[in-house]
């Protein structure tokens, strides 16, 4: 069964760095079009079923504005 | 001490707490606003006073009331917000007090945009404010440096009693970094005897930057001027990289764009072209003297800025025409990669565009 998860983004946090979606093998994260409250472009999930899991994104993630939770498969 | 993960602006805020820098007054601006968080926080528990104000303009006269009672006083901001203080900190120039102004600068003109420039050169090194005054400017190019800069700044501060700014940029306020907070020694400081602390058992001391009087005004400039031509003999800092060998290009730069250089440098290295750096730590007083000894010893030399040309004057007035001077830069919030500066260097060499 192929694990699903759930990427959230705090997106006041981010500073808009571009780490993040650097870091993403899959290229499952993308720098926004909009500004946050802090007025910087933020990082955001464009494909979520790509995502696999590694958590490379969140461990790089300099702000810690980046959670990855496993959800069980419907 | 242990080393710990900071952010830039936090770092700038505890170290000068350290040092201290215990008068704080802020209005907040992006992308320098984590000082003033950090230090809402921090503040009240080492009795320090930390106070937002309705503008810069009253942070600025804040600052200066502060300084005039003899406290450390200091405040930082962003490109727009320093524009707002600079008559204070012309104020308090005039008045021979010392304060400390960190600006944590962004895109311009006008308001701009929040990401990292170098576009405040101009404002930082040639007055910034009204009349004939100088701040000290520090620029540094790590979170580690920015840490060992406050007690030096606060420090010069009181030993010249005048402002000194530190310059970083957004890349340089946002950047996680490990730093180490020291515990720097300098030789004592003579008494505040001209604060006014209330003037029990002794004639009052008056701050004051007026005056009507031809004569006494320039005997001010005068002195101010004393002030600045011994910083030029006493507190020129600079860093030297890749210039113990004989290296083709100089490139100049400072705070966040040096790191980059350095970068370049390693690739262009690789690729045998030898490439040597001066970053100016203190850009007033600039590194003059050392710009003409080691430019000298290049077929040319670039200057490399997060803006559209500014510092490469100064570098251009220190070399005069003994050899060209280039620019490269980028601007409106975009850090140059260090490929571009490779290709900046290869194209000046292969005697393409000036």
């Amino acid at each position: 069964m192929a694990k699903v998860f759930k990427v959230t983004i705090e997106k006041n946090r981010c500073k808009g760095c571009g780490l993040c979606p650097n870091a993403c093998p899959k290229q499952v994260l993308e720098m926004s079009k909009e500004i946050n409250d802090k007025g910087y472009f933020y990082s955001q999930v464009v494909n979520l079923p790509a995502c696999i899991g590694c958590r490379f994104c969140a461990f790089m993630c300099p702000d810690v504005a980046i959670s990855i939770e496993q959800e069980e498969a419907a | 001490m242990e080393k710990v993960l900071m952010k830039g602006n936090e770092a700038i805020a505890e170290s000068a707490i350290r040092a201290g820098g215990l008068c704080y007054f802020c209005y907040p601006l992006t992308p320098q606003s984590e000082v003033a968080e950090y230090l809402a926080r921090r503040m009240p528990e080492v009795g320090g006073a930390y106070l937002q104000a309705e503008s810069e303009v009253a942070v600025a006269n804040m600052v200066y009331g502060a300084a005039g009672a003899g406290a450390r006083a200091w405040s930082t901001s962003s490109s727009p917000g320093i524009s707002l203080m600079e008559e204070g900190i012309s104020y308090i120039a005039a008045s021979e007090l010392p304060a400390v102004f960190v600006n944590i600068v962004r895109t311009g003109p006008g308001l701009g945009g929040i990401l990292p420039s170098q576009g405040d050169y101009f404002q930082a090194v040639k007055g910034g404010g009204h009349g004939d005054y100088r701040c000290l400017v520090l620029a540094p190019s790590s979170v580690q440096e920015a840490v060992d800069m406050m007690p030096l700044a606060f420090d010069r501060a009181d030993r010249y009693r005048n402002p000194v700014m530190v310059i970083g940029d957004g890349m340089i306020g946002q950047m996680m970094e490990p730093v180490e907070f020291k515990e720097p020694k300098f030789p004592p400081l003579p008494p505040k005897d001209w604060a006014t602390t209330g003037a029990k058992g002794r004639k009052p001391n008056v701050v004051n930057s007026l005056y009507l009087d031809p004569k006494a005004e320039e005997r001010l400039n005068n002195v101010l001027a004393a002030k600045y031509e011994k910083m030029k003999r006493e507190e020129v800092r600079f860093e030297e990289y890749n210039t113990d060998k004989p290296y083709r290009v100089l490139l100049v730069a400072y705070g966040t764009t040096a790191r980059i250089c350095k970068t370049a440098i390693e690739k262009l290295d690789a690729e045998g072209i030898p490439v040597a750096l001066l970053r100016p730590i203190s850009l007033f007083p600039f590194p003059e003297a050392k710009v003409l000894e080691l430019g000298r010893k290049a077929e040319f030399l670039l200057s490399v800025e997060m803006s559209m040309g500014q510092m490469v004057e100064d570098v251009h007035c220190a070399m005069g025409h003994e050899k060209p001077v280039y620019f490269f830069g980028r601007s409106g919030g975009i850090v140059p990669s260090p490929e571009e500066v490779v290709d900046a260097v290869k194209s000046r060499l292969e005697g393409g565009k000036s």
